[in-house]
């Protein structure tokens, strides 16, 4: 589904140019989870902007579908680093906004119902607990049907009973729409606990350091096993060894 | 509601300020330096008629102005600050001409506009107009990011990217501003009445209302109270125009961004 080959992507010009991603190769099968993990500032939300279309690489090439990423795509939805919510229009407006844009029937009743947002259409973002802003940013990126779904730390800074609790809303949609699914996060638990494959990428500028399998990803009782606490570890020691 | 008698008591404040200060210098000096309100406001009424029409005079300039100030001022100061290269090239040619007062241009301003009411709205509104700019290019450049990637994100045009985030995003600190402006916009609506062009009689604005009968302490500050109502009329107008549009500015309690 997702196909990187050799991605480079840097900002700015001349002094000021910086190296986010540099020769990055990533291949994702249609309908899989796969995380991504990294230390701060490595390229992570730049990875999901090129995978987006919003940002262009300086080299290598991105396709989705067979096709190489030109622009925004109506398949793919991204959810950005908190929520992304427009703070002037209500949980309704923010769920709706991709679909205006784009011009498609905006119907978005069943999505904010099933996020557990139902009675709250009308109400801004500033009125809603930090839970349910993100709950929104989900909605607004389900609302496109994507068959890709970006997201860019969805869970960051969220009390731990909340974070579990959206942890597993996404896998049970995921389950049940079979999108394919590209997660970023910092936190390695989460990683193993979401991706059936685990990608690591190394410090600024970003490029894999290590792939790691992980197939029992998602049943409740995986955080509990000696598989899960291993693979912790270990993606610990490297992430932390690196950042060192 | 609350708002209404918070401004009922400052009005109730000012008029037994003003009460002491008057009885203060009769007592020292003797003779009466400043009216009282009371002395005010009744010779205000006796010329009722010619102060209403010099406050509508003054209030109509004022609007005019400051409508045209947003029309021309709002698009400019939005692209300006939004747009990096409209950025580089327009904003030091702001900053050179923002601090111009309008009226050290006024021999060219008369030959362009001529005498009458035309000169009058100009020069108020080029007052107004750098405000506004001002204003609205700092809020421009200030939208967090994240606002213009998610609407990005959903592939908007450059025009709905306006509609969406520019807009919305910078309208509450363009009210704060021309809130901010209401002040100016009056000083200038005063100099403009009374030291521009053809002069007019007491009814042609507050200004003029003030300086004609500058012979009578009472009727003069009967005109100053109309300036101060009117500016308090656009502050109040704007603050309710920022409670409507900017709602989700103005949550109740702590979670009100
Ligand atoms: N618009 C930009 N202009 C210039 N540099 C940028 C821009 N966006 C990101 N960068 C730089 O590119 C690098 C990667 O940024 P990115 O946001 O992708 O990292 P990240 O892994 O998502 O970080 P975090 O975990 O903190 O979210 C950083 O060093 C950042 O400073
Ligand atoms: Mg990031």
């Amino acid at each position: 589904m997702i196909e990187v080959r050799g991605l480079c992507v840097a900002y700015g010009a001349g002094r000021r140019r910086v190296e986010a991603l540099s020769q990055v190769d990533l291949e994702v099968g249609a309908g899989e989870f796969v995380a991504v993990v990294g230390p701060s500032g490595c390229g992570k939300s730049t990875l999901l902007f090129v995978l987006d279309g919003l940002v262009r690489p300086s080299a290598g090439t991105v396709k989705i579908a067979g096709e190489e990423v030109r622009g925004i795509r109506r398949d793919v939805a991204l959810i950005l680093q908190d929520a992304g919510l427009l703070p002037w229009k209500t949980v309704q407006q923010n769920a709706e906004l991709t679909l205006r844009i784009q011009g498609r029937k905006a119907n978005v009743k069943d999505v904010l119902e099933q996020l557990g947002l139902a009675g709250f259409e009308r109400r801004y973002p500033g009125e809603l607990s930090e839970g349910m802003r993100r709950r929104v940013g989900i909605a607004r990126a389900l609302a496109l049907h994507p068959r890709v779904l970006l997201m860019d730390e969805p869970m960051a800074n969220l009390d731990s009973i909340t974070r579990e609790r959206i942890q597993n809303l996404i896998l049970e949609l995921w389950y049940r729409l079979e999108f394919t699914a590209v997660l970023v996060t910092h936190d390695i638990e989460e990683a193993v606990f979401l991706g059936q494959r685990v990608v690591v990428l190394g410090p600024r500028p970003g490029k894999v350091v290590e792939v790691l399998e992980n197939p029992g990803m998602g049943e409740p009782e995986y955080r509990d096993t000696a598989e899960f606490r291993e693979r912790v570890h270990h993606l610990r020691e490297l992430l932390v060894g690196s950042a060192a | 509601m609350k708002r209404v008698a918070q401004y009922l008591l400052a009005a109730l404040v000012v008029l037994l300020v003003w009460e002491g200060v008057s009885l203060g210098f009769l007592a020292v000096r003797g003779r009466i330096v400043i009216p009282t309100p009371r002395a005010a406001i009744e010779a205000g009424l006796e010329r009722f008629p010619e102060l209403a029409a010099a406050f509508g005079a003054s209030a109509m300039r004022f609007l005019l102005a400051l409508l045209i100030a947003f029309a021309l001022g709002l698009p400019l100061g939005l692209t300006v600050g939004f747009e990096p290269t409209l950025y580089q090239l327009f904003s030091p040619l702001i900053y050179l001409t923002y601090p111009i007062p309008p009226v050290a241009l006024l021999v060219f301003l008369m030959v362009a506009f001529g005498l009458g009411e035309t000169l009058k709205i100009v020069v108020i509104t080029m007052a107004l107009f750098f405000q506004v700019v001002v204003a609205a290019q700092g809020a421009a450049r200030s939208i967090p990011r994240t606002y213009v990637t998610a609407v990005r994100s959903a592939g908007a045009t450059r025009w709905q990217l306006y509609r969406h985030v520019v807009i919305p995003a910078t309208l509450p600190g363009v009210l704060t501003a021309a809130r901010v402006s209401v002040g100016l916009g009056i000083t200038m609506v005063y100099i403009v009445e009374t030291k521009l062009g053809a002069v007019g009689g007491p009814g042609s604005g507050l200004g003029r209302f003030i300086e004609y009968y500058s012979f009578s302490g009472e009727l003069s500050l009967a005109g100053v109270v109309g300036l101060s109502l009117m500016g308090l009329m656009f502050y109040a107008l704007l603050e309710l125009l920022d409670r409507w549009l900017c709602r989700w500015k103005h949550l109740e309690g702590p979670g009100g961004a």
